[in-house]
């Protein structure tokens, strides 16, 4: 009979147990590393004078106060798009409307950002109509302005997608007796909206909090003056401008300490969205309705598309004709191609690191037993956040700055760097899927024995590759348009795409600006598209979920 | 032969043990009696080792099972539902009975196609198991069972729910398995089921 107890390749538990183990040990190592250098720089610092400097009070202040300004606008703006989408399920263009919701998790923070100057800057499409209808209004984009509104152009859709899984959540029968007592208006909230919102709320604030508070390329581009400058903008001009290490280092652990904390209260919340478009379905069950509600909620429905895709518009309108100039005496593609090169270099890597770390990283917590076993391989997926990768990248900018140099290392660091911010995300892309395999089906191929290699190969892979596609994208996004930490290692003169398009900006170079606007936007369209088709699976296996994602009681 | 010596078990939380006992000859059949929760599929779960005894022991013709992996006991299984992995194709679903890499001969490819022939399910080796109806995905879980040619069938309310055509065919396939020497341990709340295939009974 079988002589080995393992007889499939891989299949001995250690597989799955000890890859994950060392990337874990392995990231705890590089944070340690980053962190300390930063805390024996910081200690060097004299730290009284620091936190009494008025500059960097001000910083501090302005860093919290956009922040909690941009949680609130973001509610405000999220909350009634929810109800309104979880109310009305059916109508056309809801998945469409959905989709461009989820399109702020990869528009790269830049593009988004050179668009609304394009609707909103001072020879923007909105600012001309306000030209025209109130001359003499004082609107100017850059500074808070700008900075409150690109962030609810980030976060209200990601918020009001998080709002709508909990209010789709809602049990259907709550909702039929809802219905069928006539509760509308401030009882229908009562009784079914705000019990579903209420647990989420805490995380759903603080993790919209830490990304306004970390929002880099916003500030740099939109804050326009050290009236507003946020902390993280700050390290970078102490690092790259006023080589004050020492102050960096500060500025850097009360970053850490500020976001860490919130992150903890995220965690702590288990705010668990997932990032997969999960759409079930539902039959909604429909409430009253105010007399006219169908007509706001249309109109509000309207200006929120609006909102997110007027500045997408901006940036295909004016980029395109840039794009299509071949002749005169600059082509705009010599720049651009020798910049996507560079990005490429940096994001493939980073995306198929980070997928293969999150595969590594899930099967190490799977397979592990014992509480310190089970935390290292888990802190991969939570550190990377609670470590702003501009922290991270700082103190292992201190660490490394006499021996950095050539472009070629840090690239390979940008690219680390990136990779590793890129694991939550990939890890939350991947987690559902990977769960999909019930106990049943795992029991099957126990009895089959179809582990190890076998089991990865015959039956995840089958059921993986479209997540995995999914996820290699995201991956690729997210670092094909980082621009923090690429800004710290980076040189100007050999600019990835986002960092071109930053100069650009920054030269009033607005249509050259745009074309490199419309050309990162594509290439990350051609990723998805090209993933995507790769993902499928052959025509032939293509299978029929029996879905059923309410399973109605067998008497309904 | 099939020994089960005080096997016991129980759940996280609950106070008295369960305890196992009992023998079946090869070419055999036992039903397990008992209501719904007397512990039927966790024996079932037990003897192929998805379960930890607390103590006791399984030999099958004198060896020892209770320490083995799941996928080193000679054993198949046969539950209610959830047979078939609902992303692979039926072909799939019983190949990796035979070689868990999918690593199939062409005699291994034929006896697939011969299996759903016998089982009524001729050509069915491409639809995904969700465009199967309830008794063919249970006859699709048969075909794989025999197949795997494993001295112990483990047969956890196999049939129940399906139309009596679909129970008859069934049920043939699995005598002519006993009649080959295979010993069935059977949990089912169906009477004819068990006076049709059991040779003994065993309350709980």
């Amino acid at each position: 009979m079988l002589a080995n107890r393992y007889s499939a390749p891989l299949s001995h538990p250690g597989w799955q147990l000890v890859p994950g183990l060392l990337l874990g040990l392995g990231l705890l190592i590089l944070v340690a590393f980053g962190l300390g250098s930063m805390l024996v720089t910081a200690g060097s610092a004299d730290v009284a004078s620091v936190v009494n400097s008025r500059y960097l009070r001000g910083v501090i202040w302005f860093t919290v106060w956009q922040a909690l300004l941009s949680v609130l606008l973001t509610l405000l703006v999220a909350l009634p798009v929810a109800r309104t989408l979880a109310r009305y399920r059916q109508f056309p263009g809801r998945s469409l409307m959905l989709r461009l919701m989820e399109l702020s998790l990869v528009l790269p923070t830049i593009v988004a950002v050179s668009g609304i100057i394009g609707v909103y800057g001072r020879q923007g499409w909105v600012t001309a109509l306000l030209n025209n209808w109130l001359p003499g209004h004082s609107w100017s984009l850059y500074g808070l302005n700008g900075i409150l509104l690109a962030h609810v152009f980030f976060n209200a859709p990601l918020a009001a997608r998080i709002m709508l899984q909990a209010l789709e959540s809602v049990p259907s029968p709550r909702l039929r007796i809802a219905s069928q007592l006539g509760l509308r208006g401030w009882w229908a909230w009562r009784s079914v909206e705000w019990p579903a919102l209420r647990p989420l709320l805490p995380g759903l604030c603080a993790l919209v909090f830490t990304l306004c508070f970390t929002s880099f390329a916003i500030i740099m581009t939109l804050g326009g003056g050290p009236a507003a400058t946020t902390l993280e903008v700050a390290i970078y001009q102490a690092l790259r401008f006023e080589f004050d290490f020492p102050q960096a280092a500060v500025l850097a652990v009360i970053q850490l300490v500020i976001c860490g904390g919130l992150w903890w209260l995220v965690f702590r919340q288990r705010l668990e969205y997932s990032l997969m478009p999960n759409r079930h379905f539902v039959q909604g069950v429909q409430l009253k309705a105010w007399p006219g509600q169908l007509w706001f909620s249309t109109l509000l429905l309207a200006a929120f598309a609006l909102f997110l895709v007027l500045p997408i518009l901006a940036i295909a309108s004016r980029g395109l004709p840039s794009l299509l100039t071949f002749t005169g005496h600059s082509s705009p593609y010599e720049q651009l191609l020798s910049a996507t090169g560079r990005s490429l270099l940096i994001a493939l890597p980073a995306g198929l690191g980070a997928v293969s770390g999150a595969l590594l990283t899930l099967a190490s917590v799977s397979k592990a037993r014992g509480r310190l076993l089970t935390a290292i391989p888990t802190s991969t997926s939570y550190l990377p956040l609670i470590v702003p990768p501009l922290v991270l990248g700082t103190g292992l900018f201190l660490l490394l700055r006499p021996g950095l140099g050539n472009n070629a290392q840090g690239w390979t660091l940008v690219s680390l760097i990136n990779g590793l911010m890129a694991l939550p995300f990939v890890i939350q892309v991947l987690r559902g899927p990977l769960a999909r395999l019930d106990t049943h089906s795992r029991r099957v191929a126990d009895q089959l024995g179809v582990i190890g290699w076998y089991r990865w190969h015959r039956v995840y892979w089958p059921l993986m590759r479209r997540p995995l596609a999914l996820a290699l994208a995201y991956g690729i996004a997210l670092s094909m348009g980082d621009f923090g930490v690429i800004a710290l290692f980076g040189s100007p003169g050999q600019p990835t795409l986002p960092v071109l398009l930053y100069q650009q900006l920054g030269s009033y170079r607005m249509s050259d600006a745009a074309g490199t606007g419309l050309w990162l936007l594509l290439l990350m369209v051609v990723i998805f598209g090209l993933l995507s088709v790769i993902g499928r699976p052959p025509a032939h296996h293509r299978y029929k979920t029996v879905r059923q994602p309410f399973p109605e009681p067998e008497h309904a | 032969m099939l020994e089960v010596k005080h096997l016991r078990f129980r759940y996280p939380g609950q106070e008295a043990a369960w305890e196992f006992h009992f023998s079946v000859l090869p070419g055999q059949c036992i039903a397990i009696r008992g209501a719904s929760g007397s512990g039927k599929t966790t024996l079932l779960n037990l003897i192929a080792g998805f379960l930890q005894q607390e103590s006791g022991t399984i030999q099958l013709s004198g060896r020892p099972l209770e320490q083995l992996e799941p996928w080193q006991r000679p054993i198949t299984s046969v539950f209610q539902e959830h047979n078939l992995f609902e992303h692979l194709d039926v072909a799939t679903n019983i190949g990796l009975g035979l070689h868990p890499g999918l690593k199939l001969t062409q005699d291994q490819r034929h006896l697939i196609d011969e299996g759903l022939l016998r089982s009524g399910l001729p050509g069915f080796g491409s639809p995904m198991p969700g465009d199967l109806s309830g008794g063919q995905r249970q006859r699709v879980a048969l075909v794989r069972a025999i197949l795997r040619r494993k001295p112990l069938l483990l047969l956890d309310e196999p049939m129940t729910g399906l139309d009596p055509e679909v129970k008859h065919n069934m049920r043939a396939l699995l005598l002519e398995e006993k009649a080959r020497g295979v010993t069935l341990v059977l949990a089912s709340h169906d009477e004819e089921d068990r006076k049709i295939l059991a040779d003994h009974h065993w309350n709980l």
